[in-house]
């Protein structure tokens, strides 16, 4: 059993660095894929908007085990051949998009009419209201739910596994299938996941109290 | 003396509902207008309709014989909601058009910021963002952001409904120290008495229609037509005792 505990615990720093990885590389895609979408979806005509909204709905209304799948097996049928990882990261980005897009459109909705005004008044273009007045206004309101998603998207990195990205918990869970000490393994897994969501969260929440603070001081 | 904002038979509709029926005004440099009226009765509507803010269905709205659209400078608009900027401070809030539409650089912008900030009385609180101003102070901010810009007229819709009444004072002194300066306004009011007192002419609004547009004195007088005499009433009859005289 410690053999088994010991194995897990290499295993997993094994993995942790590409979970790391793609967790990273994935919310900063996401974030910006998600952005483009949400304001497209809140300044675009209205035959842009709907394909959007069903591309979102679709993403968020099917499981990312599913769309894992669909992506890594399914995509060759249409041209895309992508390596695990790649795959798993475009997958991470795409889910993380989705949910991204409607906190940043819920955030343009949240900006009120009334000093957009006062901008188209004082003669600032429409790109200027945006650039200078919208998206300060939003940053603070959208910078919690952000940082909630993407801590989220974490945990969701270890559905990467079942399409063999060698990240934490494929690593952990090869120990467990070789020794048959699944309860071993599963437990070294959630700690360590427990432990990076926790880190995670800590620090984000220390990074979005500096942000509060410069921005509202 | 030609008028400097000619309102020509405006007139809008949402729908089935005419809001306003062909409004004519004429307004002289310099003159204070004051715009009274019942609740729906159009009164902003006829402010943001002038502003280009709300599209109208007929007439025209011209500032110095020219068709004018929101944000060409030659209307400023003050709004009840003040309309801050709350992530920058007041100094920036009066700055931010000088620069980007005025194309000034930073320091002179500042700067003329600043001083539009002393004409409100406010010259000390530069470095404040809104939410550490008071409801007045913020008004008051607002005004000096318009002002900065130099419009030819200036719309106050409705300034003070906004503030607690002991901050009202502070926003009507610096309207009134603006009209005395000459500068053309029409102010949306239900401040009575600041409105009696600062107007050359009052326009009493009723479902979108001028019902009397005249000296004070003729609209708050005794001879005032009859729906504006229960108008007023209604201002009178918060007084507990007013009936008992």
């Amino acid at each position: 059993m410690i053999q088994a505990l010991s194995d897990s615990l290499v295993a997993a720093a094994l993995g942790l660095p590409l979970t790391i990885a793609i967790w990273l590389a994935g919310v900063a895609a996401g974030l910006v894929l998600g952005f483009v979408v949400g304001a497209l979806r809140f300044f675009a005509p209205a035959a842009l908007v709907w394909p959007l909204m069903v591309a979102v709905e679709v993403v968020r209304g099917t499981p990312f085990l599913v769309q894992c799948f669909l992506l890594y097996f399914g995509g060759p049928f249409i041209g895309i051949d992508l390596s695990p990882i790649l795959a798993g990261l475009v997958a991470l980005s795409i889910y993380g998009a989705a949910y991204f897009s409607e906190v940043f459109r819920a955030g343009f909705l949240a900006v009120p009419p009334g000093q957009l005004e006062a901008a188209r008044m004082l003669g600032l273009t429409r790109a200027q209201a945006v650039l200078r007045i919208m998206l300060p206004m939003m940053a603070l309101a959208v910078l919690p739910a952000l940082v909630n998603l993407a801590v989220i998207l974490i945990k969701e990195t270890a559905v990467l596994s079942i399409i063999t990205v060698p990240e934490l918990t494929f690593r952990v869970q090869g120990v467990g299938s070789a020794t048959f000490a699944f309860a071993e393994t599963t437990l070294v897994l959630a700690i360590v996941y427990w432990a990076l969501v926790e880190a995670t969260a800590w620090a984000s929440r220390a990074a979005e109290r500096r942000i509060e603070r410069r921005m509202a001081a | 003396m030609t008028p400097i904002l000619q309102v020509r038979a405006l007139e809008r509709r949402v729908g089935e509902t005419e809001i306003l029926r062909r409004i004519t005004l004429d307004v002289m440099p310099g003159e204070a207008i004051g715009v009274i009226g019942p609740s729906g009765s159009g009164k902003s509507s006829l402010l943001r309709c002038i502003a280009g803010l709300d599209p109208i269905s007929g007439g025209e709205v011209l500032v110095e014989g020219r068709a004018t659209r929101p944000g060409d400078g030659a209307i400023g608009m003050v709004f009840q909601q003040f309309n801050l900027w709350p992530h920058l401070t007041a100094r920036e809030n009066i700055a931010l058009a000088l620069k980007l539409v005025r194309r000034l650089p930073k320091a002179e912008a500042d700067a003329k910021a600043d001083a539009a900030l002393a004409k409100v009385g406010l010259g000390s609180l530069g470095a404040r963002k809104p939410a550490a101003l008071s409801g007045g102070q913020q008004q008051r901010v607002a005004i000096a952001r318009t002002l900065a810009m130099e419009p030819r007229v200036l719309l106050f819709d409705e300034p003070t409904a906004a503030l607690d009444p002991e901050l009202t004072t502070e926003v009507l002194d610096v309207i009134r120290a603006l009209a005395a300066g000459g500068t053309t306004m029409l102010v949306v009011s239900h401040e009575m008495g600041f409105v009696a007192s600062l107007s050359s002419r009052v326009v009493f609004l009723d479902h979108g229609v001028v019902v009397q547009a005249a000296p004070p004195r003729a609209v708050f007088g005794a001879q005032a037509e009859p729906r504006i005499r229960s108008f007023l009433k209604t201002y009178l009859d918060r007084v507990a005792w007013a009936g008992e005289g």
